[in-house]
């Protein structure tokens, strides 16, 4: 478990990071909190023959509110994300979600940028960024461009980034007022990816929802936004009957793998449990007015 | 003091050391960094080894290609089967038990491979980056061969493993006690099932590393390694290696936890010998995590088909149990294949009277890694077969499963009792191990709770598991089935140098039971020296003239016997000094904490002018009364038999209806381990053993395809609890002296694992008892109870 000699290069500055990228084409990739890639070379999954560390192109851990959305650095690492105050304040369900990614000391060091562009289909953050429709901003040698959330992820360890292109920020639009929220996920153990897991955001007026997003993870080779369920549940007050069918709905349609740890129907069955439990504590916060956002 | 008191001995006052709550030792340096394992063992000009291993479960090889990796940057040379076989003799591990087949030790692989990891080729290079980069230059050409991983197509024999024993059947043997047909026939009452415990891994959280030094000069091999075993293994090395053992050593520095799977001889180790010859160069190899899941040896994997009969009063009349062990591709040196599985018949019968009984024990070769020793050997799986009948039988009575214990338990006065495979348990506390786990976990009002959750459709379930186990072994009976080596006994040797200085050694090999402190208490007591003055050297071949090692439960009762031995001779020959220096009667001579005073007076001596007057001032005793003294004295220590240790587990688990994911949410233990050196350490001792078994019992679990490919390659896939999986565990220990060992110790390092998985399995089990389902195969994980539960999904 020891990676092929490689090179290291540092790059200083987005410029020089994308232009270091295009320099060394298909043999480079970018590093930043390493806690994907180095375990992946050292069980020489991947042997990229030059490593661009990117830590130092940016502050670390840039959280700020501007224009309606929390911008976030790409190197701003899961810790930071957690503790923010004004994360917790806006977007509790994402603080929330990240305590449960690994464990304190890969959280220290892993980053949103690496975590997006690992891709893994059960990590937490990718899916919370389809739940919270974020916008993702990315930089390479020909120009900048924003990709949303929504189709950011093509398939397992698979995004839409194009060679040589790094993320470089994501702005999560704030929640309307009256948004309560929902984060649940099983893993057979602390800290482990989970087996599935769901995040869900209610806003409600008058006793009804108004705007309801459930996104599922662990459940397919992509983080997935539970559309079906979503526009069954809008309008209603997430009586049992309406939740029901929901789950049945979001059940139906995803398609998750069968793996060592659990086949697809026991994570088919999970992704509704995790569903209607993240919708139910949803639900509760509409209602107590401790939601997100502005609630 | 009495007059007819030996040499002041006897009535020396109890200091109180052992049993006292002494911090360990060996915490401060392992805590904070500054351990030295073997890795850390920097020897000028090593080369390190990196192994191409077998990515086949069963295949004939049918070339090696090693030109590429021989030219690759750094490479000093790539080796195969032929280059060591030329200079390692053969060897293998034998038994004298009837029904068993010895097959082939296989340093690298030789004509084919049997199991996924098998270690094939060895690149040896200047460091483990360029080792790895060559190893994966290596070609080798596959045959494949049919598929030999299920246990029970294996006993078939279509798919021979060993072609030299003819079957893949290594052992069988078959205890037998009472004409169980006719009681089972007769019986109002049986339950039965067949059980599993699936493969487990020990996952000792340092991987194997071994370095060998070759000294020229000398012809001297040394070897040092992460091993549980330094003269077993001196006592193989010498005879592979044809050298007399003083050039021979082999050492365990710290070593970072075995739990059986350090405790037996590996090709690695054979191969870094052998190359450190070879090359002239220190050799050192490193596993890492994929190595030491795939080549470490493994545990359990039984299949047992057993049942129990019993009367309408719950008396147990008759067991019967068929057990398939699937032992992996290689018998483990020295203690063969039939080691794991014929303990699980041997311990089948539990603590319970049982008057008639049978067990069948089947060993059959598969294509996966060799299974081994593992902490609790046949007792984890035989413990959850006996303790899941003896649940089932309570459900079936409709009788509290602690009465049913009650009833059957072996009582005080029915002991020494035989049991039906011809154990024999001395005098230990059966009955009231249950008592006081029932009682310290308040088992009535935790029943009433219990009752009450259920109403509000909560899904707890509460699980009871006693044992009884045999620990510190004498040499009236191997440590394994007919294995021709004494595991019997300990030497000890305690010397006072010229410092005054007190160093005891051993042979055995602490590798994270803190026996340095609990050594060092035993001999500072029955010194009368204060613990920091004994220094403790221990993992060491060159230490003593014979020893074995750690494992089995046995460095506690068999060097703290032989620590016991020595430390009063020893004492015998300071007060025999000291009568000369402070001109006084020896029964007059008291030592306590270093120093050596008269009794009723204020003339005293400590230790160090004692030291200084013996070995320096030559004046001070009588070159006769010197010549006949000695500050030094060895003893080998030999309980025989050995000792019976038993203990109750209790559990309680609360199971997520929806997700099936269970919680351990309380854990108590009541154990009989004899007379107690020091709490905090058999407290770590049951704490870390509970835990494994927890692991045993709901994450844990080696998974091989059909052909035998290995899918549990990692930490991601293989699954071992956490801190946070882990309840507060309180553990009990009922201090009764047992009467058949020195000192009145008892081993139990092995008994947390022992215990948990049956616990938690019957509170699984109690848990769901609601529901028309079986809990016979561990780990319950969550997708087994799904398919369990919800088998319309
Ligand atoms: C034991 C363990 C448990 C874990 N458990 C979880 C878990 O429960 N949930 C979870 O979500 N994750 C988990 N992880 C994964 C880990 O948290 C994240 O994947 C990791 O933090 C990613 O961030 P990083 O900065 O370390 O990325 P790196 O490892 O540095 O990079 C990951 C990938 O992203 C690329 N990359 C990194 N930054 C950028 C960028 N800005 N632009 C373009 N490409 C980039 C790299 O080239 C690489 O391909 C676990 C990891 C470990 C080791």
């Amino acid at each position: 478990m020891k990676p092929p000699a490689f090179k290291y290069v540092a790059a200083g500055s987005v410029e020089e990071a994308t232009a270091r990228l295009a320099e060394y084409g298909d043999d480079a990739r970018p590093i930043a909190g390493g806690q994907s890639l180095v375990p992946m070379m050292n069980f020489r999954l991947v042997s990229p023959a030059v490593l661009v560390d990117i830590r130092r192109i940016a502050p670390p851990d840039a959280i700020e509110e501007a224009d309606g959305h929390v911008r976030v650095g790409a190197l701003t690492r899961h810790r930071a994300l957690e503790t923010s105050p004004l994360v917790r304040e806006r977007f509790p369900v994402l603080a929330a979600a990240m305590g449960h990614v690994a464990h304190l000391a890969i959280r220290n060091r892993g980053t949103i940028g690496g975590s997006l562009c690992h891709a893994d289909p059960a990590a937490e953050l990718p899916a919370l960024a389809v739940l919270l429709d974020a916008r993702i901003h990315t930089a390479s040698c020909s120009g900048e461009r924003i990709v949303e959330a929504g189709s950011f992820f093509e398939g397992a360890l698979w995004t839409a980034l194009e060679d040589g292109e790094i993320v470089t920020r994501i702005d999560f639009p704030l929640l309307r007022p009256g948004t309560g929220w929902g984060f649940r996920e099983f893993a057979r153990r602390h800290g482990d990816f989970a087996l599935a897991g769901a995040a869900a955001t209610v806003t409600g007026s008058a006793g009804r929802a108004v705007e309801v997003r459930i996104a599922l993870f662990g459940v397919g080779e992509t983080p997935v936004r539970a559309t079906a369920a979503e526009a069954l549940l809008t309008g209603t007050g997430l009586e049992p009957d309406a939740v029901a069918a929901a789950v049945d709905a979001l059940r139906n349609a995803i398609d998750p793998d069968d793996d060592l740890h659990a086949s697809a129907e026991y994570r088919r069955h999970l992704a509704g449990v995790m569903a209607e439990r993240a919708l139910g504590d949803a639900w509760a916060r509409v209602g107590a007015g401790a939601g997100g956002g502005a609630a | 003091m009495s007059k007819n008191t030996p040499a002041g001995m006897a009535e020396a006052p109890r200091p109180g050391i052992v049993g006292a709550r002494v911090q360990r030792r060996e915490d401060p340096r392992l805590l904070t960094g500054r351990g030295s394992y073997t890795d850390d063992r920097k020897a000028a000009g090593a080369v390190h080894v990196a192994f191409c291993r077998s990515d086949r479960a069963h295949a004939r090889i049918a070339g090696i290609d090693i030109a590429e990796a021989q030219q690759a940057p750094g490479v000093l040379g790539v080796f195969t089967a032929a280059d060591i076989d030329a200079v390692a003799r053969p060897i293998r591990a034998t038994s004298n038990m009837p029904d068993y087949r010895a097959t082939e030790f296989v340093p690298l692989a030789r004509g084919k491979v049997r199991h996924v990891g098998e270690p094939v080729a060895a690149v040896v290079a200047e460091n483990r980056y360029l080792a790895e980069d060559a190893a994966a230059l290596v070609s080798v050409d596959y045959d494949p061969l049919p598929d030999a991983a299920d246990p029970e197509a294996a006993l078939e024999d279509r798919v021979l493993l060993h072609e030299e024993a003819g079957t893949n059947l290594i052992a069988a043997r078959e205890f037998a006690r009472g004409d169980v047909d006719a009681v089972m026939a007769d019986a109002a009452l049986v339950v039965e099932d067949r059980f599993r415990i699936r493969r487990k891994t020990p996952a000792a959280i340092e991987n194997r590393c071994y370095l060998a030094e070759f000294d020229a000069g000398r012809q001297a091999l040394t070897l040092h390694g992460t091993t549980q075993v330094p003269g077993l293994l001196r006592d193989a090395l010498a005879e592979i290696f044809d050298l007399p053992g003083h050039r021979l050593r082999v050492v365990a520095p710290d070593v970072g936890g075995g739990f059986g799977a350090k405790a037996s001889l590996y090709p690695e180790e054979v191969v870094v010998c052998a190359l450190a010859m070879r090359l002239g160069r220190p050799v050192k190899w490193t596993g890492d995590r994929m190595e030491d899941l795939t080549a470490t040896s493994q545990a359990f994997d039984e299949i047992v088909r057993a049942k129990l009969a019993f009367d309408a009063d719950g008396r147990f009349l008759a067991l019967e149990a068929d057990v398939i062990g699937d032992i992996g591709a290689y018998s483990i040196y020295p203690w063969t294949a039939s080691l794991e599985p014929v303990q699980v018949v041997s311990f089948l019968p539990g603590p319970y009277r049982i008057a008639n009984y049978r067990g069948r024990v089947r060993a059959v070769a598969t294509s996966k890694a060799p299974t081994g020793p593992y902490r609790g050997v046949g007792r984890p799986v035989s413990t959850f077969v006996m303790e899941r009948l003896v649940d089932m039988a309570a459900r079936r009575l409709d009788m509290d499963p602690a009465e049913l214990r009650v009833r059957n338990l072996v009582r005080d006065e029915e002991f020494p009792y035989k049991s039906g495979s011809g154990i024999v348990w001395d005098r230990a506390g059966f009955q009231d191990c249950l008592r006081v786990t029932l009682d310290r976990f308040g088992y009535a009002e935790r029943r009433a709770e219990q009752a009450a959750a259920r109403e509000r459709g909560r899904l707890v379930g509460i699980g009871i598991a006693s044992y009884a186990e045999l620990t510190g072994i004498g040499s009236r009976i191997s440590a394994a089935p007919g294995m021709p080596i004494n595991t019997g006994t300990e030497r000890a040797t305690i010397e006072i140098d010229s410092t005054g200085a007190v160093t005891a050694a051993f042979g055995i090999a602490s590798h994270g039971q803190g026996l340095e402190t609990t050594l060092a208490q035993i001999v500072a007591e029955e010194l009368g020296v204060r613990v920091e003055d004994v220094g403790i050297v221990h993992g060491d071949s060159a230490a003593v003239a014979h020893s074995t090692g750690t494992y089995a439960s046995r460095s506690t009762v068999l060097a703290g016997g032989a620590a016991t031995l020595s430390a009063r001779s020893l004492r015998a020959q300071v007060v025999k000094a000291a009568s000369h220096l402070l001109e006084a009667a020896e029964t007059d001579i008291e030592m306590r904490d270093g120093v050596v005073s008269v009794a009723g007076t204020d003339a005293s001596i400590t230790l160090r002018e004692l030291a200084r007057a013996f070995y320096t001032e030559m004046r001070r005793i009588p070159k006769e009364a010197r010549e006949s003294l000695d500050l030094s004295a060895s003893a080998t220590y030999d309980p025989f038999f050995g000792t019976t240790t038993a203990a109750t587990h209790i559990a309680e688990v609360e199971i997520d209806p929806q997700t099936f994911g269970v919680a351990v949410r309380r854990y108590v233990v009541a154990e009989d381990c004899g007379r107690i050196v020091n709490p905090m350490i058999v407290d770590g001792q049951v704490h870390g053993g509970v835990a494994q078994g927890i692991g045993a019992a709901l994450l844990e679990e080696v998974v091989h395809d059909d052909s035998g490919q290995l899918l549990t390659g990692s930490f991601v896939d293989y699954v071992v609890p956490s801190a946070a999986e882990i309840p507060d565990i309180d553990a009990a220990h009922l201090d009764t002296e047992s009467p058949s060992t020195l000192g009145g110790y008892r081993g139990m390092g092995e008994g947390g694992t022992i215990g948990a998985p049956a616990a938690v399995a019957n509170a699984v089990a109690d848990a769901l008892s609601g529901m028309d389902i079986q809990i016979n195969e561990l780990p319950v994980t969550p997708e087994r109870l799904f398919r369990l539960i919800r088998p319309d999904l």
